[in-house]
């Protein structure tokens, strides 16, 4: 990757032999002045070069207001927003091989206060999509993508292996390949699938839909990822593709809607698979539950402070701000506070837009990752549940608590994860 | 026989301006106006000094008012609305409704003037809480506390230590709608700055800005008082939100000069709220049939040469209505307005 440290000219550097100043001798070094760097010109290639991808345009409407930047959760960490970005394009930075590129969560809290509308959910994916191509990955991103492109998912897990949590549920789980037909079609994604705490998130979502009597089916070793956050990185390509398996694989089987557990499928399947011909009824779990709670039986009084993070690809991205509210509010004995940023403004976990493949490369821009900073938000409202609704998480917090030195005051909880804990044992 | 009369809808400073300019040019002035009394927004809206020279505005629009009342060309409406119109050009009949029933008269032309209506900040995409916070007020909240020479804090009624205006509010928003400048608020800011320094010497004062727009002479007028003489400063760099630690607001944005973020606390956050058109404007453009752009403002189409003619023939359209207006562009196009409408009399009267 490129440096973008300013050289010196050593032309530039004026250094007097002998100089005597005020009855000081400040002769050689000590008088060692540097010569500001003259700006000869403005570079407007790099601009042009941005500007001309199809989604890349509105990097040049800006116009230096400077909204966007504190609200961009990268900031508030480290040195970044579309402002910055757009000036230093406009001064000759090649953003395609920039460090710059990489840092965007796509959290889409720029463009909500943006007046000129510069979009970086459009230019993100655009321009990393040429840096693919030319091969201006980092290294740990590229494993992301090659994991996805071997397995069908990022973890490098085995495809067969993508309904095993299936087995010890508890409940049944049915697959469509038998079921051929169901009222809901539960789309799982891959972290559900098989991380650890996904996998215990998408336990508690079977009980309950078994609980409910919901006719539901999932698509077990034939699902695919979704790649919504491999697009945002800028591997379109890929997306495409497992869009196309995807949609395929979904044509044999008849179903009303789908079910989504992670906000970032719910946003591929609600808004890019009708551009290939998906087209469907997708619905998050939080608000496919929200209106059925009282056909819940909750026994178990869970008396938590529970403080709850807006995902960014639910609230701001897909609009739904209230079912985990209403979900929470209804769990007897929780009680709900609010953190400072939340709802539209909610901060960012730092997972979205290739973030969760990128930690080691982030280090080096940021004072700390995302996830820690909104832990300890989290800490210093009170709370002692920190709930979640998506899959990138839990684990991102639950690391976070570790490294914040947090382990004994917050835990973090998929919100399904306490709907289960207060239906009780039986 | 054409009718030998112009029909004027608003008595603002345009409205106010065209009737006068149609009277002395001899023709009979018929000023239909909503409210009670003449002097539109900068009366109804307590507007303190005038911008760019600092005239009282109660004293400029009496005088204004003043003029037309005595004038033996004018005819006077006041509580009167127009609710329908039809013929052309030399023939219009205009129904006018006030509490005593309708009544219809006759008109040659007609000349729109019935202006803007601040923006409400409730609209705002960002978060600077208008409605949320006492202590954040708009421009026009200010000019009525500085017509009083109370400017204090609503929430406390103590003078502000620290005062601040976050411009370009409702202007200039891709996301709003409103993609144009609102040219005065850059203008009205900076005079406002230069009173709360001149009633309050030890309240400091800042102007968060994108760019200011301090076109021909508000720039040595205002812009360069204020600075030098009045010790505003401006800072590049909009606010993004506007937040409330204990009684105190901290305005949370970037200093885009430094690229640095900046919390800074303020007493009171002025809203410099720009321009849309008025309920009365988009009423009249329904009644008259007129073309609108697609801020609902009248449009004119005579381009740079013809600020005042409207897409119908006969009715001409002056001051905010047909677009974001500081006085002196609306006193203007009012005249101009005043003679294009007596120029047609005329030239209809010689073909008939």
């Amino acid at each position: 990757m490129a440096s973008n440290k300013l050289s010196i000219d050593p032309d530039q550097i004026i250094e007097k032999e002998h100089v005597v100043q005020e009855g000081m001798d400040i002769s050689g070094q000590w008088n060692r002045m540097f010569e500001q760097r003259v700006i000869w010109d403005y570079n407007t290639e790099m601009l042009d070069k941005v500007t001309a991808l199809e989604g890349g345009e509105s990097l040049g409407y800006c116009y230096q207001c400077g909204q966007c930047v504190p609200v961009c959760p990268v900031n508030l960490v480290g040195d970044y927003g579309p402002r910055k970005i757009f000036r230093r394009v406009q001064l000759g930075e090649d953003l395609f091989q920039s460090p710059l590129l990489w840092q965007c969560t796509t959290c889409m809290n720029c463009l909500r206060v943006c007046p000129k509308e510069v979009d970086m959910i459009q230019i993100m994916p655009a321009v990393r999509q040429e840096a693919v191509l030319q091969g201006y990955v980092p290294e740990e991103l590229q494993q992301a993508f090659e994991n996805t492109f071997d397995y069908g998912n990022p973890l490098g897990e085995s495809p067969k292996k993508r309904a095993a949590w299936t087995k010890d549920a508890g409940v049944p789980v049915p697959i469509m390949k038998e079921k051929k037909k169901a009222d809901v079609l539960w789309f799982v994604e891959c972290y559900p699938s098989y991380h650890p705490r996904g996998i215990d998130a998408s336990k508690a979502l079977a009980r309950v839909l078994n609980e409910l009597g919901v006719d539901f089916g999932i698509l077990g070793v034939e699902e695919k990822c979704t790649c919504d956050s491999q697009r945002l990185a800028g591997e379109i390509g890929l997306f495409e593709e497992f869009a196309e398996q995807n949609i395929k694989t979904m044509k044999r089987y008849k179903f009303n809607k789908i079910l989504v557990t992670d906000p970032h499928a719910l946003n591929a399947l609600r808004k890019e698979y009708p551009k290939y011909g998906g087209k469907y009824e997708v619905v998050h779990y939080t608000t496919f539950l929200a209106p059925m709670l009282d056909k819940l039986n909750f026994t178990n009084k869970l008396n938590y402070k529970v403080t709850f993070h807006d995902p960014c690809y639910l609230g701001r991205h897909n609009g739904e701000f209230e079912a985990p509210r209403q979900i929470l509010q209804a769990l007897p004995g929780v009680e709900l506070i609010e953190m400072f940023r939340c709802r539209e403004n909610s901060y960012c976990c730092g997972g979205g837009g290739g973030g969760m493949w990128l930690d080691g490369f982030m280090a080096d821009h940021v004072s700390e990752r995302l996830s820690e900073r909104r832990v300890r938000e989290a800490v210093e409202v009170g709370a002692d549940v920190l709930a979640v609704c998506c899959p990138y998480e839990v684990s991102r917090f639950e690391d976070a608590v570790k490294s914040t030195g947090n382990e004994g005051k917050l835990v973090v909880r998929d919100i399904i994860e306490l709907v289960v804990e207060a239906m009780g044992a039986n | 026989m054409p009718e030998q009369s112009v029909l004027i809808v608003g008595g603002g400073p345009a409205g106010m301006e065209a009737a006068r300019g149609v009277a002395d040019l001899g023709y009979k002035a018929i000023l239909v106006e909503k409210r009670s009394r003449l002097g539109g927004t900068p009366d109804e809206a307590h507007y303190a000094a005038l911008t760019p020279d600092f005239r009282s505005a109660e004293e400029a629009m009496k005088e204004m008012a003043d003029a037309v009342q005595n004038h033996p060309n004018v005819e006077l409406h006041l509580n009167s609305t127009v609710t329908a119109a039809s013929g052309s050009v030399g023939d219009f009949e205009i129904t006018l409704k006030n509490a005593k029933g309708s009544e219809k008269v006759k008109a040659g032309a007609v000349i729109i003037a019935t202006g803007f209506t601040h923006f409400d900040p409730g609209r705002e995409t960002q978060q600077y809480g208008y409605y949320e916070f006492d202590d954040v007020i708009t421009l026009v909240d200010l000019e009525k506390m500085l017509k009083a020479h109370k400017v204090v804090r609503p929430s406390n009624g103590q003078p502000p230590k620290r005062l601040c205006f976050i411009q370009c509010v409702g202007s200039r928003d891709r996301q709003i709608g409103n993609e144009y400048c609102s040219k005065v608020c850059c203008g009205i800011a900076s005079k406002e700055a230069i009173e709360v320094r001149q009633q309050l010497p030890d309240c400091k004062v800042f102007i968060f800005y994108i760019d200011m727009r301090m076109y021909g002479y508000w720039e040595s007028q205002i812009y360069w008082p204020a600075q030098e003489k009045y010790k505003v400063n401006y800072i590049k760099g909009i606010a993004t939100e506007v937040l409330k630690k204990g009684d105190q607001l901290i305005v949370r944005g970037e200093d885009a000069t430094f690229g640095r973020p900046m919390e800074v606390p303020m007493d009171i956050v002025v809203l410099s709220v720009g321009m849309e058109p008025s309920a009365g404007t988009k009423e009249m453009a329904k009644i008259f049939g007129l073309e609108t752009n697609k801020y609902n403002f009248i449009e004119t189409i005579g381009g740079a040469l013809n600020t005042v003619t409207t897409s119908k023939e006969g009715v001409f359209a002056c001051g905010a209505c047909t677009g974001p207006a500081d006085l002196e562009d609306s006193i203007s196009s009012a005249s101009a307005a005043a003679l294009k409408a007596v120029s047609i009399l005329r030239k209809t009267a010689q073909a008939a």
